[in-house]
């Protein structure tokens, strides 16, 4: 059995990891649940957005924060652009499948040709600086990282549930010819909701690329858990994926104290399994 | 007639891919006038309502509303101009509240800024919806739901409210509530476009009524006068034509 402190910084240190998972779900979760669109691509451009932020600040000398003002206007453009095209050629959500498949390895494809296959890992001033509280080391960068993924999470969640625009959201993605009827304008929504989420993967992309070491093969070694943790919160809901990210965070980090690192990655599918079977229905 | 009218239609045909639901079909509605459909079933009563509410296309024909051409409209643009819709089967936003769904009847900017005032309205009419106005929409009864559909059309505060079918399903006594709403919101100066299958009622509270068979037209006129044919009584009456 690991010490006291081990488990609380194995949990600490889930907290963050699970906060990234949340980040990177929460576009995927919300294009699933609002746009009936299951997006593959989301993934890659959440590394794109990575490697254009190594890029920013490895490089070009921006700031972290510099390169954020940048990157999530640019992703949002970006996702509208997707989505007017999905629609044009009236994708479905089979269809979907295939077609962000295949944007995402394009993507790999660009990343691997101008970033290499080689590991890249973006070195900055306090980037590895920690506070301590207690016995436990809390690293800032990771800190920011839950933060800002619970906050986006939370006011996505208030978004859609208070506002006229949220709520017409909710709607039309319910009913899409009777939202019309009532003065809604599915399309644009549809336009908005997909700016949204591929913005979220470019802010997701500056945290990976201020806390992970790049290599182009990640992309796919992450759908996995992210595309479980979405599904057991719920598609379309934002505070479900955050309680999810972090709880799969968490899990696997402890089972990694407590037994060894090769078995983290059965835990966060172990856990998707057992809720499927105990709560059929959710996707 | 067709000067005056707020909503218009001329030789109107729509169709579901290659089969034709409706030919040639014309009729008109005053502004603050109540008119009934009467048709048998799969007449192509709905198919009207929808089209009308620009839901379906329009193949051929005309489509004015308060004068301006909106063949080509939109179902947005229709609801701008103050059309709202009580379709078929309710089609509420099920995953949604009570309040929700009334919220969503007064997206139009218009009605938006009278929110309060119009939810009070609605609570008024439906004290239920009041007490039920956190509840998911999609877990209520028939009836309850029928409400919510209609407080959710009168939210948008409309100049013509389309009603397809209000009393499908419900227990007699919500048919009669239903019916005394739909009166009262005549009473308020609102045109009416009334689908219903109990003709007897329809033809009671209608200003006017329209007779569609088959996809067209086959007979309009005062409700005394329809009710005066024979042919009427016997198949909408479940009355024998000879009798009385
Ligand atoms: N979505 C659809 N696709 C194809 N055909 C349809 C569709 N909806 C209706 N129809 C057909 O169009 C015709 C008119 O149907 P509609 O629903 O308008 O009739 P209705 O008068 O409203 O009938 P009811 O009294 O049963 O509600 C019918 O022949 C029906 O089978
Ligand atoms: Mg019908």
């Amino acid at each position: 059995m690991p010490s006291a402190t081990l488990l609380g910084q194995s949990i600490l240190s889930g907290l963050f990891i699970g906060g990234l998972y949340a980040l990177m779900g929460l576009g995927l979760s919300l294009a699933w649940g609002y746009l009936k669109l299951i997006n593959l691509a989301h993934l890659a451009f959440a590394f794109l957005a990575a490697y254009v932020t190594y890029q920013f600040v490895g490089y070009a000398g921006l700031s972290p924060p510099v390169a954020l003002l940048i990157v999530v206007p640019a992703f949002f453009l970006l996702g509208v652009a997707l989505q007017a095209l999905y629609t044009r050629f009236a994708v479905g959500e089979f269809a979907s499948l295939l077609v962000t498949f295949g944007i995402a390895v394009i993507v790999e494809s660009l990343i691997q040709y101008f970033w290499t296959a080689d590991f890249r890992k973006l070195q900055i001033e306090h980037g590895t600086a920690s506070l301590r509280i207690g016995t436990l080391f809390v690293p800032v960068i990771e800190a920011l990282m839950l933060l800002v993924a619970a906050a986006l999470s939370l006011a996505t969640w208030a978004w859609l549930r208070f506002t006229y625009l949220g709520k017409a959201m909710r709607a039309s993605a319910e009913n899409p010819e009777i939202a019309a009827a009532f003065g809604i304008d599915p399309r644009r929504l549809a336009l908005l909701m997909s700016g949204i989420g591929t913005a979220y993967a470019g802010v997701a992309g500056v945290f990976i690329a201020l806390t992970s070491t790049l290599f182009p093969a990640q992309i796919f070694a992450w759908v996995g858990v992210v595309f479980a943790v979405v599904i057991l919160g719920g598609l379309g809901n934002p505070l479900g994926v955050l309680a999810a990210g972090l709880a799969i965070g968490v899990s696997e980090s402890v089972t990694m104290a407590v037994t060894e690192p090769t078995w983290a990655p059965l835990v966060a599918f172990t856990l998707l399994i057992l809720v499927l079977i105990l709560r059929p229905g959710r996707i | 007639m067709s000067e005056s009218a707020l909503l218009a239609a001329e030789g109107l045909h729509v169709a579901y891919g290659d089969a034709p639901a409706l030919w040639d079909v014309s009729l008109t509605i005053a502004a603050g006038e109540t008119v009934a459909v009467i048709g048998p079933n799969g007449a192509g009563k709905t198919t009207l309502v929808n089209a009308l509410a620009r839901l379906l296309a329009i193949r051929r024909g005309r489509l004015r509303f308060d004068g301006d051409d909106v063949t080509a409209a939109t179902a947005q643009d229709m609801c701008q101009r103050g059309v709202a819709l009580v379709p078929e089967g309710r089609r509420l936003f099920v995953g949604m509240t009570v309040e929700e769904n009334l919220e969503i009847g007064c997206y139009r900017p218009a009605a938006r800024r009278r929110r309060a005032q119009n939810l009070e309205r609605v609570y008024d009419m439906f004290p239920i919806l009041r007490q039920r106005r956190r509840q998911i929409s999609g877990t209520m009864s028939g009836g309850q739901q029928q409400m919510v559909a209609i407080g959710r059309a009168l939210m948008a505060e409309p100049r013509l409210l389309l009603i397809d079918e209000p009393s499908l399903g419900l227990a007699p006594a919500i048919v009669e509530q239903v019916f005394t709403v739909i009166q009262d919101i005549h009473a308020q100066g609102v045109a009416v476009l009334l689908i219903e299958q109990n003709v007897a009622k329809a033809l009671e509270i209608a200003d006017r009524a329209y007779v569609l068979e088959g996809g067209r037209i086959v007979g309009a006129g005062l409700p005394r006068d329809l009710l005066a044919q024979p042919h009427i009584r016997s198949a909408y009456l479940g009355e024998d034509g000879a009798e009385r």
